[in-house]
């Protein structure tokens, strides 16, 4: 019997092998996908919500406000497009180019940089479907995918047999967690789980640097130096280590360059690839595409045909500074996802929200298009975490307009 | 000791870590101005020492505050073992980003897992509504 497998786009994992039953274009029962994934599947149930100053409205109402805002606006912002396809985040980069925005993603305040370094070859890449194959020694550092991504270690880095790790888990695999809280992956991670303080990773990567050379590991809490030095060996040993980077070490971290420095003292001694805990199931895939157009992969200014980059065009940034003058919102809910010290001044600029879901964005914003949910209601390409494309069809039919559809009506109205 | 702790209702500080957590975020799915989400996001996760410095029972209410806002959470202990005192943990939601900061240094990333606040009990005061 064929098999109709989908794709879940639930998180940046994507998975690939998610059946579904359904009826009525309502997703009933969801097979394999975790907790969040089945959650994400069956979320669609609301029919076409169309609203300009909180009232109902059609949908050219709601279109053409939109376009006026983006009209009017001298520095509108666009940002958003973590859930959006491959399709709509290069339509979205057209758009800002067309209306001379401010376009960036919220991988500005997150791992975006780790990408960036990615793509200008930085770091050893490898693919989730090597780690399964051959994956020895896995590092979880500062991430947690046991809640933020619950099928990795089943699916890819900890659990499975692979081609070349026939023994899984119980004898061919060490997974190490390095974190700052006994998190449901440190516990799977048993002894090897190492619990640095906050704000103390970089120091625990010079401890370890010395701990790979056999020197004396230190830092200033204390940390034990055998342990270090048990950590180095293992790590040495490595015939295909991974370092799955989080948002705890990035955020721990005031720059790259202590991740550099690890990864050029593990490919000393070792093998070791690098894959960023992507949670927002497109987020690589905006920042491959706009560093394919500008160079860049967030926080970019379009201005007379130029391209400008830098920290005061990311939403954080723009949003403090009060430069942008109108914001038109895809996917994402900035208001809930931001501090509210700098999300609030969202308030004093007319705003767009497109999402498939109500959200303290959408409540706060001039106008709101209830688009598909990309992926479920509608089809297109992503990229996953480790960079491989991934194409999907729409699981269930739906009246709503997919957020591509929208920009391109967007686009034709300007 | 802090002279807070010598006060009738005593005041804490703690550095704030948050997480993500899958029940958490599947509730977000289905709604985010549910009473589910608001269950699994509205909590503190505090060490037993400061937990019974604090004077409040699980499932009270408590208040955090710092000079970027003020909330009121459900605390909870935390579990965890090593001792943590002085670091509490919150999932990340729309309630823990009315304590952090704006000061970014002109980085474009906040620091969203290094929250300062003082916690006090909120005497039973309700859960804050995360709406603008």
């Amino acid at each position: 019997m064929e098999k109709n497998y989908n794709v879940c786009t639930g998180c940046g994992m994507l998975c690939d092998d998610i059946e579904v039953e359904s009826e009525k274009n309502i997703v009933n029962k969801v097979y394999t996908a975790c907790r969040v994934g089945v959650a994400h599947m069956k979320e669609g149930r609301e029919s076409a919500v169309f609203r300009v100053d909180d009232k109902p409205v059609d949908e050219a109402t709601a279109i053409s406000e939109a376009v006026a805002i983006l009209k009017n606006a001298k520095n509108p912002l666009i940002f958003g497009l973590g859930t959006s396809t491959n399709e709509t985040q290069k339509l979205a980069i057209e758009l800002a180019r067309k209306t001379s925005a401010t376009l960036d993603d919220t991988s500005s305040f997150c791992l975006g940089r780790v990408v960036e370094a990615l793509l200008q070859n930085r770091f050893k890449a490898c693919t989730l479907d090597d780690v399964r194959n051959k994956a020895d020694v896995t590092i979880f550092w500062g991430a947690d995918p046991s809640d933020s991504h619950p099928r990795h270690l089943s699916k890819y880095s900890y659990f499975p047999r692979g081609t070349e790790k026939q023994r899984g888990w119980e004898e061919d695999r060490t997974a190490i967690a390095i974190d700052v809280r006994k998190s449901h992956t440190a516990k799977i991670c048993g002894n090897n789980f190492f619990q640095v303080p906050p704000g103390g990773d970089a120091e625990f990567i010079d401890a370890l640097i010395a701990g790979l050379s056999g020197k004396l590991p230190k830092t200033s809490y204390n940390f034990p130096p055998k342990r270090i030095l048990e950590l180095a060996n293992i790590l040495k040993g490595a015939k295909f280590g991974v370092v799955f980077v989080g948002l705890g070490l990035v955020y721990s971290l005031e720059n790259l360059e202590p991740l550099f420095r690890l990864m050029d003292a593990l490919n000393e001694k070792a093998n070791f690839h690098l894959i960023p805990m992507v949670g927002h199931y497109n987020m690589r895939g905006f920042n491959e595409n706009l560093f394919e157009e500008t160079g860049y992969v967030n926080s970019v200014k379009f201005e007379d045909g130029a391209v400008k980059h830098g920290p005061e065009y990311s939403i954080v940034e723009a949003l403090k500074a009060k430069t942008v003058d109108a914001a038109l919102i895809i996917g994402s809910d900035p208001l809930s996802s931001l501090p509210r010290s700098i999300a609030k001044n969202l308030l004093e600029i007319p705003v767009i929200s497109m999402d498939p879901c109500e959200t303290l964005t959408s409540r706060s914003s001039k106008v709101y298009i209830n688009t598909a949910i990309s992926g479920v209601e509608s089809g297109g390409s992503a990229t996953r975490m480790d960079g491989v494309k991934v194409e999907f069809k729409p699981v269930v039919e739906t009246k709503r307009l997919s957020d591509e559809a929208v920009l391109k009506k967007i686009m034709e109205a300007l | 000791m802090d002279f807070g702790s010598f006060l009738k209702s005593p005041e804490i500080k703690v550095k704030v870590v948050t997480y993500r957590d899958i029940f958490q975020d599947k509730a977000m799915i289905e709604n985010r101005f549910g009473e589910d989400y608001r269950d699994r996001s509205a909590i503190i996760k505090l060490d037993s020492a400061d937990f019974k410095q604090l004077n409040v029972k699980k499932g009270d209410t408590v208040t955090l505050k710092n000079s970027f806002g003020t909330i009121v959470v459900k605390a909870e202990e935390s579990g965890y073992e090593p001792s943590h005192k002085g670091i509490a943990y919150m999932p990340n939601s729309p309630w823990s980003n009315m304590l952090v900061s704006d000061e970014t240094g002109g980085t474009g990333v906040p620091k969203f897992k290094d929250i300062s606040a003082t916690i006090t009990s909120a005497k039973g005061a309700k859960v804050t509504e995360p709406g603008f």
